[in-house]
């Protein structure tokens, strides 16, 4: 009897934790959690479009830079640790957006695995942490935690229902009240100054235009109805530009951004007998996106 | 935006950039890098709905009565030399009819 009492109030004890996962402990932990190569099977036109993505190498995007490489160097930063070892999640801001997985997932081991590799440029083991599907259709699917409860571990979310989804982890999708309104993306997309930190951070502000100069204006569009237009029957997810692809991003900057010239010459009579040679150009620039080119 | 006489010769350059301008509060100093970035002091990005005019006055030097006019409008990523150029317009503005 006393053993079976014991029993069950380890067991009590040990729900919620297995309900919510072991918290990772290295970068490889962290990415089991999240890998996302199961989807490729069925969904493989989506697949290829997000491998291409920002997204897919959320560390990393633009020409391979470990940008957060400062955070993990002594006195480099505000944030930056005297020593790799020391690090700890708070270490690393940028996670809230970059790597949100890590502030839910991981612990401050984790955070010294991720440290060490930064100093060791070790581009393998970092590429592997990226903004998933998981990241996406899971973990940032709700922002209603009080209404909505919190997402389920083995439940996808989407724009709609899936009773029986196929995949083996992810059996059922239920639908998001977020995934086709633009503050899905706006949650990582930036308003401003972060300021919950002991430092400001300000990266991305792009949601914040898109709020309070954009809908001022009487634009009406979602992110995702410019972003991520069906492509075969299915949205997007390249969810262009890609910075890497400067022939394609050339195209769509030049569908966006329009300029006109109109140019004259003359004599131009400064004062009484006085002309001066003069050229006047006049240039017009204007653009079409939800929000101002360029942010942040 | 350059003018260029007949010979290759410039005879007026200026840039105008267009891009959301940050510092930290601490110092007046502007700053890249979100760790230290902390509010904007100056926004001059192309806005949406909203058009950007300028008017570039050239007083051509003694002489001079025709240039080449090229307006080129780029998108630096990064570092100045890696960006794409999105238009490019070169026009022969002369002062003689
Ligand atoms: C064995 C095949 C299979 C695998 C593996 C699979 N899916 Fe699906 N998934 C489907 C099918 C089929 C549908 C369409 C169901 C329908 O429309 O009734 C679907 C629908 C979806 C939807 C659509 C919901 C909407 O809003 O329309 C999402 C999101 C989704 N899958 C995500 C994923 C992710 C993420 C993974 C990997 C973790 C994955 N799927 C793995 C077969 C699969
Ligand atoms: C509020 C969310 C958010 C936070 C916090 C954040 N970022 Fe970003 N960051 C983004 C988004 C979204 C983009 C891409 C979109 C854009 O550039 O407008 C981006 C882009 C970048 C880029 C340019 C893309 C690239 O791969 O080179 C760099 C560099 C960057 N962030 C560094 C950081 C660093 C360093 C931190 C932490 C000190 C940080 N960010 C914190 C959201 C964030
Ligand atoms: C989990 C956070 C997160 C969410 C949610 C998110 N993004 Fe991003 N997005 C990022 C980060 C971080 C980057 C930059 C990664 C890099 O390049 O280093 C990025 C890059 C991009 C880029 C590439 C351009 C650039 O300057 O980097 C576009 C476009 C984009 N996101 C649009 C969207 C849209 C549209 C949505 C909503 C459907 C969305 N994002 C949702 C975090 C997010
Ligand atoms: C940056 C966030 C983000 C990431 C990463 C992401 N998705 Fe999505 N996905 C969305 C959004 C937002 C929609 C809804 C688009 C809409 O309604 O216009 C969506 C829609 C879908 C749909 C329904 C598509 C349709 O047109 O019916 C499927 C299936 C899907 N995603 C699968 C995936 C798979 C598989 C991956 C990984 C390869 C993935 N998603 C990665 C944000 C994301
Ligand atoms: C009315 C259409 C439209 C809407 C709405 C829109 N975008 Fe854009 N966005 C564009 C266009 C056009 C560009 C520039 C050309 C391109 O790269 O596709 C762009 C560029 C971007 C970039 C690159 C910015 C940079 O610094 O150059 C990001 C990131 C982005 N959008 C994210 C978003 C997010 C997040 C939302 C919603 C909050 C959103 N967009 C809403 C049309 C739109």
């Amino acid at each position: 009897m006393k053993f079976l009492k014991s029993f069950l109030v380890v067991f009590l004890i040990m729900l919620p934790i297995s309900a919510f996962g072991e918290k990772a402990k290295t970068i490889e932990e962290l990415a089991a959690m999240y890998d996302s190569s199961s989807c490729k099977e069925c969904h493989a036109e989506i697949y290829a479009q997000w491998e291409q993505s920002h997204h897919a190498r959320s560390l990393m995007g633009v020409l391979g830079g470990l940008f957060m490489t400062p955070l993990a160097m002594k006195d480099k930063t505000p944030f930056s640790p005297d020593d790799p070892s020391k690090a700890t999640l708070d270490t690393f801001p940028c996670f809230k957006c970059h790597l949100p997985q890590a502030v839910v997932s991981a612990d401050d081991s984790f955070a010294v695995d991720f440290a060490n590799a930064l100093i060791a440029q070790d581009k393998e083991r970092l590429g592997q942490l990226r903004i998933t599907c998981i990241v996406c259709h899971n973990t940032k699917a709700i922002i209603h935690k009080r209404s909505e409860g919190y997402p389920e571990a083995n439940v996808l979310y989407g724009s709609k229902e899936v009773a029986a989804h196929e995949d083996a982890r992810f059996k059922k999708i239920k639908k998001s009240s977020i995934m086709d309104h633009a503050i899905m993306c706006g949650q990582c997309h930036g308003m401003g100054p972060n300021l919950e930190f002991e430092n400001p951070v300000q990266c991305a502000t792009l949601y914040g235009s898109y709020m309070h100069n954009y809908l001022s204006k009487g634009g009406q569009k979602s992110c995702q109805e410019c972003h991520m237009q069906k492509v075969d029957g299915f949205a997007d997810h390249l969810i262009a530009p890609n910075w890497n692809d400067l022939d394609a991003t050339k195209k769509l900057l030049q569908e966006a951004i329009s300029l006109d010239i109109d140019t004259v010459g003359y004599d131009w009579l400064l004062k009484s007998k006085d002309h001066k040679p003069m050229v006047v150009v006049n240039t017009r620039i204007n653009q079409n996106a939800g929000h101002r080119i360029p942010d942040g | 935006m350059t003018a260029k006489t007949a010979d290759g010769k410039e005879v007026y350059n200026k840039e105008r950039h267009y891009h959301p301008q940050a510092t930290d509060c601490r110092t007046n100093k502007m700053l890249y890098g979100a760790q230290v970035k902390t509010q904007y002091i100056r926004d001059t990005s192309l806005q949406p709905m909203e058009t950007k005019d300028e008017s570039f006055e050239i007083m051509l030097p003694e002489g001079v009565r025709t240039v080449d006019v090229t307006v080129s409008l780029r998108y630096e990523i990064w570092k100045p030399d890696h960006m794409i150029e999105i238009h490019k317009i070169s026009k022969k503005v002369s002062l003689d009819r």
